[in-house]
């Protein structure tokens, strides 16, 4: 292994501390800081804010939602893209990532496109049927899953191909059914692939603001999430409510982040 | 069933071909091995991706190609539009040539470098990752705003832009480095050393090369984020045509206008360099794959 | 007969793995599956577990048709090479799970996860995870949570492949012994001649997707069908157009026995208490003759004398079909 001289680590460690701290971690914390500037009052307000309060509760069930519905979506891909064989797995596979790298704002000209009650492709149709998709709770749902869906199969899918599939063959022949085998050996294995994954999928679920904008329409205490009110207050020159709110979604992230951290290392080899 | 099973053999060879498919892969080959359980479960995952995924993208670039190539043209050979493609890419660009270096810097101090707090400095590296965008552009208002502590005004200009792609890239490389760069071989150094190269030598001929695919692939990811951005510069860089507007502002502001057709033919265009970035990040994983 | 595999035949691709294969496995005696890697054994065994499908054939276990049942029904024991263990049960666990599978009532699964443990040796580490077990406990552990369900038969997959070779050795004579004592129909597929000839009752042998020959460890060694069988058993070489093994040769300094071939020893290796002799014949064939270092003393061999050979009484001998290395 290559030892490198002092001077040159000292200037690298100074490197990358320096670039991180300047770049993340002192602008985070100023978030801390500017929020309990003038004590806790301006936290706690936002807690008796009505728009804020619903815009809370708004962000967590969609989030909430979209979360359920990537880990049902993302634990069965994973399933059949490390256990199967047909015909159109590799494009799969690689079109799984596509949301990824695609920006919120075209997710949600995406969705609008199609789902839009007035223009979209299908989006009348739903309409007439009684639902509204978009400007409503089911697009910004939608677009939710759409941007954090390929958290869940990124950690799942390389512990499945590692874990081979001899223990489930083992289930088998001792008797049990796909049912038992899953419950009892597929499950249990990737159970903390499966956890990291939901907590990732929840702190980007509650943080998507792009593509929720716009399909969202952005109706104060109606469809109004989160981060929306952060971008509102902030331009309403309600500094401290944005930071607030700003503040409580960080300190969310960061304790999903923490959580995944310190969970990891314990329960991998 | 039982009595039809035990006919002669002649008749086994036709009840098998129609019968179930194999349930388990041994070798890899273009089969199908679904079994009816897994047939339905691929149907419904498929139909569920399809609605949210594939249609509307394949709506993006139908509805950019209704103006056909004249529709297309005009989009962007708009000058504020251009002003804003130039400055997207340029600002890209910037970001990520910076990430490529202080990425693989980064990983290379959370590897072979050992200090207090390193585990601290692990895990910021991912806040950028799991901090809401919106947050994020606050975030970096608050040390590079009106009250900056550092005297700094850096909000609504071009540095702001560069700012906020810079946070939000920031894990790309460093994540796809580390792992590599931990599983590197120490003999192979070693025994470069024992060949008499110099330190400077074995990390320009032995580590670098191998890092290059893992640098290629962060690259690769963070100029596709870093062009797609839109969250954290929507407070830190004012949005100013010609001046601070980025391509996914430009996207935004003809939704909002109704003019869903040019935002679909500059959002094609976004799409197309983020299919690029995929199909390119799978073939340098399967030359490197090969390699190893 | 326990198993009877009627005219099975599998392809991966381009690639047969078994080629009308129709092979009998007497009821409660140990059989090994003998064979060089890729010869299709492991693929038998699996259709017999029901872990793989034949694309044609039949199966049929204790006379009842298997050959649609799935892996779950067919009440085998299967043994992997890997050992599969589960990860996040205890070893106790793992044995238990057959039983629980089956609700058992626990009392039952209790006594007899007991029972089986002091079987493999491992009581003392029931409420240990497998990670902290060696490869032979895990494989020990593997083998009683196979027992536990009371298969039918028994079916192991190199069971000892992947262990070193001291424990390997051991392991043999141990299953050797625990056969005797639960006396179920046994399958094991391995690619040790050594290991098969040890252990096994009975020994088929399989190559490119056939089954070249079926018989106990005497009969193959003895008997061999053909060549291949005999090569793949031990040493070989070849006189007059016949294969036969090396120490299967008598060598004499003069022409004493009728229809002796005669050659130069162009080469005399000892190892140990042989004595390697390589003789080129007037034939022009390279023949390897085996033979004690005393034996060889007293008849004066050196190299470059001349010898005549013959095949000694008694000595297996089968046609020479190919090329044998």
């Amino acid at each position: 292994m290559v030892e490198v001289s002092t001077p040159v680590r000292w200037l690298l460690r100074a490197v990358a501390i320096g670039y991180v701290f300047f770049l993340v971690a002192w602008p985070v914390s100023l978030v801390a800081v500017r929020t309990f500037e003038d004590g806790t009052s301006t936290f706690l307000h936002i807690f008796s804010d009505e728009q804020t309060v619903a815009a809370l509760q708004l962000t967590v069930m969609v989030a909430l939602w979209a979360v359920i519905i990537n880990l049902v979506f993302g634990v069965t891909i994973s399933i059949l893209l490390v256990r199967y064989q047909f015909p159109g797995k590799r494009v799969l596979s690689a079109l799984i990532d596509l949301p990824l790298s695609v920006s919120p704002v075209v997710v949600g000209l995406a969705l609008l496109l199609v789902y839009s009650g007035r223009t979209g492709w299908i989006g009348p149709s739903i309409e007439e049927a009684g639902w509204q998709v978009i400007y409503d709770s089911p697009g910004m749902i939608m677009a939710t899953c759409f941007v954090a869906l390929p958290l869940v199969i990124r950690e799942v899918v390389p512990v499945l191909t590692e874990i081979g599939d001899d223990q489930e063959q083992a289930a088998r022949s001792l008797g049990a059914s796909a049912r038992q085998t899953f419950l009892r050996i597929t499950l249990p294995s990737i159970k903390w692939a499966v956890i990291y994954g939901v907590v990732l999928s929840l702190a980007r679920s509650l943080g998507e603001f792009g593509a929720v904008k716009i399909v969202s329409g952005n109706v104060t205490g109606r469809t109004q999430t989160a981060t929306l009110i952060v971008e509102a207050r902030y331009q309403n020159f309600e500094q401290g409510t944005a930071y607030a709110v700003a503040f409580l979604l960080a300190f969310i992230s960061i304790a999903c982040l923490i959580v995944v951290a310190f969970l990891r290392p314990s329960h991998e080899s | 069933m039982t009595s039809a099973l035990l006919g002669p053999a002649a008749d086994f060879a036709g009840e098998a071909s129609t019968g179930r498919p194999p349930r388990r892969r041994r070798r890899q080959g273009p089969r199908n091995t679904l079994t009816p359980g897994a047939g339905l479960g691929l149907g419904i995952a498929m139909i569920w991706f399809s609605l949210l995924v594939l249609i509307p993208l394949v709506a993006i670039i139908v509805t950019a190609g209704e103006g056909g190539w004249s529709g297309y043209f005009d989009v962007l050979a708009s000058d504020q539009t251009w002003a804003a493609v130039q400055l997207t890419v340029t600002q890209s660009l910037l970001v990520t040539a910076v990430n490529v270096v202080v990425g693989t810097i980064i990983a290379w101090v959370l590897v072979r470098d050992r200090f207090w707090g390193k585990s601290v400095l692990n895990v910021i590296i991912d806040v950028p990752f799991a901090l809401p965008t919106i947050v994020a552009g606050l975030v970096l208002l608050s040390l590079y705003g009106p009250q900056s502590p550092l005297g700094l005004e850096w909000a609504n200009t071009e540095r702001a832009v560069m700012l906020a792609l810079a946070f939000v890239t920031l894990p790309f490389i460093v994540r796809t480095v580390q792992p590599v760069l931990e599983e590197l071989d120490a003999d192979v150094e070693e025994a470069a050393a024992s060949l008499g190269a110099t330190r400077a030598t074995i990390v320009r001929r032995i580590i670098l090369p191998s890092l290059a695919p893992a640098i290629a692939a962060g690259a690769a990811l963070s100029f596709a984020r870093a062009i797609s951005e839109y969250g954290s510069l929507v407070l830190l860089s004012g949005n100013l045509p010609f001046r601070t507007e980025v391509v996914s502002v430009r996207v935004l502001s003809f939704i909002e206008n109704g003019n869903t057709q040019s935002a679909a033919a500059l959002a094609s265009v976004m799409l197309a360099v983020a299919l690029v970035v995929i199909v390119g990040l799978d073939i340098v994983q399967r030359r490197v794959a090969n390699r190893g | 007969m326990s198993i009877d595999v009627h005219h099975v035949t599998k392809r991966f691709g381009d690639f047969v793995a078994l080629d009308d294969v129709t092979v009998s496995l007497p009821t409660g005696q140990l059989t090994a599956l003998l064979g060089p890697s890729g010869g299709g054994k492991s693929t038998l065994l699996r259709i017999i577990a029901g872990l793989d499908t034949a694309d044609s054939g039949t199966i049929s276990i204790e006379g009842t048709d298997a050959t649609r049942l799935p892996a779950q029904k067919r009440n085998v024991g299967f043994v992997f090479q890997h050992y599969a263990v589960f990860k996040h049960m205890t070893v106790a666990k793992n044995v238990a799970f057959g039983l629980e599978i089956r609700r058992r009532p626990k009392a039952e699964v209790v006594a007899r996860v007991d029972e089986l443990l002091k079987l493999v040796h491992l009581s003392q580490f029931a409420h240990r995870l497998p990670s902290q077990l060696s490869g032979g406990q895990r494989q020990r552990m593997a083998l009683a949570r196979a027992l536990a369900v009371e298969p039918s038969v028994l079916l192991l997959d190199e069971p000892f492949g992947a262990l070193d070779a001291k424990v390997r050795k051991e392991l043999r004579e141990w299953l050797r012994r625990l056969h005797d004592e639960v006396n179920v129909t046994t399958v094991f597929v391995t690619h040790d001649q050594e290991e098969a000839l040890e252990v096994a009752d009975e020994i088929v042998v399989i190559n490119e997707g056939r089954v070249e020959q079926v018989g106990t460890p005497d009969q193959l060694y003895d008997e061999p069908a053909n060549d291949f069988v005999m090569s793949f058993l031990g040493d070989v070489t070849s006189l007059g157009g016949s294969s036969l093994r090396p120490h299967d040769i008598e060598i004499s300094t003069s022409p004493v026995l009728a229809g002796g071939v005669e050659g130069e020893v162009s080469r005399l290796l000892r190892i140990g208490f042989e004595v390697r002799a390589n003789v080129l014949t007037i034939d022009g064939e390279e023949v390897t003759v085996v033979l004690t270092r005393a034996h060889a003393r007293a008849i004066g061999v050196e190299e470059g004398s001349t010898v005549w050979l013959t095949p000694a009484v008694g000595a297996a001998v089968v046609p020479r079909m190919k090329a044998v290395v």
